[in-house]
């Protein structure tokens, strides 16, 4: 849903007129603001009207999200993530600026069964651990190339079902059990045929190796028709090593993250397309306000259905990171991207050089601390 | 028929004194939860004695304990706001779930350092309820054994006067032990110290203590130059010679003071029981900074 700036401007007046009313029973209320600069040899938006670039260069708003959550009752809560972002469009001479706000997240959840927690709505699909993060959350200012042109920009994100099982073992041992529309963003399925969705599996396990150290292990299964009337597949693994000190955790700790994607689409009378990409972060915390990123990450396509968008080729790319955090609510990055493979730009290039530096804010509710 | 009557008789004794489990978040409260409890409760605590029970991570291996967990204890007053629903939500535990699941003690016991007006992330991470850092002012640490007391019974009223009456001897003690302090702390003769967070605010405020400077500029921000520069400023003027540091945080900006303030005393000491070895209870934890308070009088 795209509305005009002022058709924005006017919902966020009501909505915020509403606030002081919604606040007594729904505390929880929080907005994050992503903003963004960036200088890319690629990003020459200026110069293409019949497709703007989404991500041009130079100072932009990121993203906005707003977070509301709170009990519907004993039974139920209700998350909601709305996101707010620039979009440009062209009218064939020039490129303006218009903004959409979209239901990010929209899910209601159980409160009250043992065990297992239900869920219905919109949410990011337990595809992965990547996938499951918000755009503010990103270890890196790009999600994995493997997420983005496996997944869409938005990740696999749709209405569904799920069911996360807690299985009773000595350690975080979870299996969960999602069934996806296939529509919406999700140009990797998309069936024509009505009611054929998507199944998805994840199974998440988590040790504690020590009181400073835990080993997360995942693995991920999804499987839907495709618009070409056949089948994508999914699948993934994951592995996480976070330590972080119970003395001195405060001002230093340590995450590698490896994660693994992989997508097989078919069509009739053609060989399946087929990707695979590998992310691998390693995120260093040196000082109580101070930490380092490192990812490599890469992609691989062979036999593509769509060549110009994603070329049959082998990427890579090296990311540098430096976060600065003057509090848990504000922080600042500056981020260095070398990609190699993938899509070539208007001159030929076949490397891109990105510099960024976000800037990102939260007001409201006290941010969870997610592990 | 008798085959029944057995097994109920193999598993009754089972069900009637299974013990109530019970997670606190930080050592503090444990520490009075097994004062009450004793031998009826099992209780563990999710913040460690050396951790900062505001930057506690919302790690899963907590959510598998508290899957069979009947009570969760918390300060409350927002300390652990940032990860104690996830946790409770990802134990997918209906006892905790409902409002009789957790049990949040500070806004009971009259919290102290509540924001006037508008409150403002401009002013630092201010509590809106008041300070949330009571487990150094023994009055309301036998308050808070009271108010367990009162919710354990709840869950297991067949044990109420047993919970009543060790918590009655739990706050007993803790008065006692204040006559003590009282007395030790007026001897030493320190009327102000200047701490780093504001954990020792209901400790001051109990004992007579000044401890308007931190040597955070706002809550939740670290030291910064020009700020330390303030503090040491006032430290020469107002003679200030005692500094505490919650040991929590480092120790870099103590021995800063040391070299800028001449004769100044700096202590790294632990805020929560299981801090540092040897403080296993409330009382060795009180003591201990009693013993700091008497050194720096010296």
């Amino acid at each position: 849903m795209h509305l005009k700036s002022c058709r924005i401007g006017m919902f966020l007046w009501i909505f915020a007129l509403g606030l002081n009313a919604f606040a007594i029973s729904a505390p929880n209320m929080s907005a994050n603001a992503l903003l963004l600069y960036r200088n890319s040899n690629f990003h020459k938006e200026d110069t293409n009207f019949t497709t703007p670039d989404q991500t041009p260069n130079g100072f932009d708003v990121q993203e906005t999200e707003l977070q509301f959550y709170a009990d519907v009752d004993p039974y139920t809560r209700l998350s909601m993530l709305l996101s707010i972002a620039p979009h440009y469009t062209s009218d064939g001479t020039s490129v303006s600026e218009e903004w959409g706000i979209e239901p990010e997240e929209l899910f209601a959840e159980s409160n009250t069964v043992p065990n297992i927690t239900f869920k219905v709505g919109k949410f990011k699909a337990f595809m992965g651990k990547h996938n499951t993060l918000h755009t503010h959350a990103y270890p890196l200012i790009e999600a994995p190339l493997a997420n983005t042109y496996l997944m869409g920009d938005e990740g696999l994100n749709d209405v569904g079902v799920s069911a996360a099982l807690l299985i009773p073992t000595s350690w975080f041992n979870e299996f969960t059990l999602q069934y996806l529309r296939g529509k919406g963003g999700n140009d990797e399925f998309n069936s024509p045929t009505p009611g054929e969705g998507v199944g998805l599996v994840h199974w998440k396990n988590l040790v504690d190796l020590s009181e400073d150290l835990t080993l997360e292990v995942g693995a991920s299964y999804a499987s839907g028709g495709n618009s070409y009337r056949k089948d994508t597949v999914l699948s993934g693994a994951d592995l996480t090593l976070k330590w972080r000190p119970l003395e001195g955790g405060r001002y230093t700790s340590l995450l590698w993250a490896t994660e693994y994607l992989t997508r097989t689409q078919a069509q009739a009378d053609v060989s399946d397309e087929t990707g695979g990409g590998l992310a691998s972060w390693l995120q260093y915390q040196f000082a109580e306000r101070w930490a380092a990123t490192y990812r490599y990450d890469n992609l691989k396509v062979t036999n593509s259905f769509d060549p110009v968008n994603l070329p049959n080729d082998t990427w890579e790319r090296h990311s540098l990171a430096l976060t600065y955090a003057p509090s848990e609510f504000s922080s600042y990055r500056f981020e260095y991207d070398q990609r190699h493979g993938g899509p070539v730009n208007s001159n030929g290039d076949t490397t891109e050089k990105v510099f960024y530096l976000q800037a990102n804010f939260t007001i409201g509710a006290h941010p969870a601390h997610a592990y | 028929m008798k085959k029944i009557i057995l097994f109920l008789s193999m598993i009754l004794p089972v069900t009637t004194f299974a013990k109530l489990q019970v997670a606190a978040t930080t050592t503090d409260l444990a520490a009075i939860v097994k004062q009450v409890g004793k031998e009826q409760v099992e209780v563990f605590a999710i913040a460690k004695g050396t951790q900062d029970p505001h930057q506690v991570e919302a790690k899963p291996s907590f959510m598998v304990k508290l899957r069979s967990t009947d009570l969760v204890i918390a300060q409350g007053l927002e300390l652990e706001s940032a990860w104690i629903q996830p946790l409770i939500q990802g134990a997918r535990n209906p006892k905790l779930t409902g409002k009789d699941g957790l049990l949040e003690l500070a806004v009971d016991l009259e919290p102290i350092e509540i924001p006037k007006g508008d409150v403002s992330r401009a002013e630092g991470d201010v509590h809106p309820g008041g300070n949330p850092h009571f487990q150094l002012d023994p009055v309301r640490l036998g308050k808070a054994a009271l108010l367990i007391a009162k919710r354990l019974d709840e869950l297991e009223p067949a044990q109420k006067e047993f919970f009543q009456k060790n918590a009655a001897a739990f706050q007993s003690e803790m008065n006692e032990k204040l006559k003590n302090w009282q007395e030790r702390i007026k001897k030493s003769g320190v009327a102000e110290i200047v701490t780093y967070h504001k954990t020792f605010s209901y400790f001051c405020d109990r004992f007579g203590i000044r401890c308007n400077l931190q040597l955070e500029p706002k809550p939740g921000i670290p030291p910064t130059a020009s700020h330390l520069l303030a503090v040491i400023d006032q430290m020469k003027k107002k003679n200030i010679k005692l500094v505490f540091i919650e040991n929590l945080y480092e120790d870099s900006v103590g021995e800063k003071l040391k070299k800028d303030v001449p004769g100044v005393r700096v202590y790294r000491l632990p805020v929560a029981v299981d801090g540092e070895p040897g403080v296993q209870t409330n009382a060795d934890l009180i003591e201990r900074i009693v013993k700091a308070v008497e050194e720096g009088g010296r």
